[in-house]
């Protein structure tokens, strides 16, 4: 009796530990945030892309519209603890800093975008802030696990 | 001028004038920029397209309705450029009056979606989704899908 106890706590613990295995809905909540992520990722590229004139900037203003508006929406998107996609582990067991991270992106994106609609495209200060509020890859090196 | 440079100088006008072009390097480059635009804008549906269903929270229903509209009406400028290749094909410009038209009911019915969902949510909305993200019909005359 006692033996099959033990077991049986370590059997619970060991659900308590173990990453969740993604089950269908689950696979979900994973698409659900990777479609804010890509949203992001395209948004993102389409102002790179202006930002070396490689196209014309005349929708400036409305793509860091977009980016800040899908920011609002990325950290809730995470909310819900499923491992999966590109998603380390390490978005949850570093929660405060993932949290303050996307608390910060969204709040620097929504700045940028303000400043845009309000001085225009044409505002030489706006690339380097641009540059700033989109600095992506020091929370994708330490949060995100590229696919091939 | 003789007649076989006349033909010559005919032939170069004719040809520039009607053939498709390949893209080039800075084609690429707006070839690219409307495939971020379209890109978004799957995106966007898919994720109103799962709160429709009831896979995702509904509280970020009008913030995707709004991004999808904003993108909506950046999609036509991304496509005035002439320039063949990604999935678009050549119909976008020989048929530019339906296409541009088509492009400027979307921004249109995303426009209203996004103010309706502001204005009373989801279960004001969700009707008006249906109708605003019909994709398919443009999709299917438009969009050459690659394997």
């Amino acid at each position: 009796m006692k033996h099959t106890i033990t077991i049986a706590v370590h059997m619970a613990l060991l659900a308590i530990c173990l990453p969740t295995v993604a089950s269908a809905d689950d696979q979900d909540v994973i698409d659900y945030r990777e479609h804010i992520m890509k949203t992001l990722e395209e948004q993102s590229a389409a102002m790179g892309m202006i930002l070396s004139t490689a196209v014309p900037g005349d929708n400036t203003v409305s793509h860091l519209q977009a980016i800040a508006l899908t920011a609002q929406v990325a950290l809730k998107s995470f909310e819900p603890k499923v491992l999966g996609g590109e998603a380390k582990p390490e978005v949850w067991n570093n929660w405060a800093d993932f949290s303050k991270r996307m608390n910060e992106f969204s709040k620097n994106t929504a700045l940028v975008a303000a400043q845009a609609k309000e001085k225009g495209s044409d505002d030489p200060a706006l690339a380097d802030k641009v540059v700033d509020a989109l600095s992506c890859k020091s929370c994708h090196d330490a949060y995100r696990k590229e696919k091939k | 001028m003789t007649r076989s440079g006349q033909f010559a100088v005919g032939c170069a006008i004719f040809v520039a004038l009607t053939v498709s072009t390949p893209a080039r390097a800075d084609d690429q480059d707006v070839i690219d920029y409307r495939v971020h635009i379209m890109k978004t804008m799957e995106e966007q549906a898919a994720a109103i397209g799962q709160i429709l269903q009831q896979k995702a929270p509904a509280d970020n229903f009008t913030i995707h309705a709004q991004v999808l509209a904003i993108t909506a009406a950046t999609a036509k400028r991304a496509f005035e450029s002439k320039v063949l290749g990604g999935e678009a094909k050549a119909d976008v410009w020989t048929h530019w009056a339906d296409f541009s038209k088509r492009l400027d009911d979307l921004t249109a019915a995303t426009a209203d979606l996004a103010s309706t969902a502001k204005a009373g949510g989801v279960a004001a909305a969700a009707a008006k989704a249906q109708t605003a993200l019909n994709c398919k019909s443009c999709h299917d005359i438009y969009v050459e899908r690659k394997k």
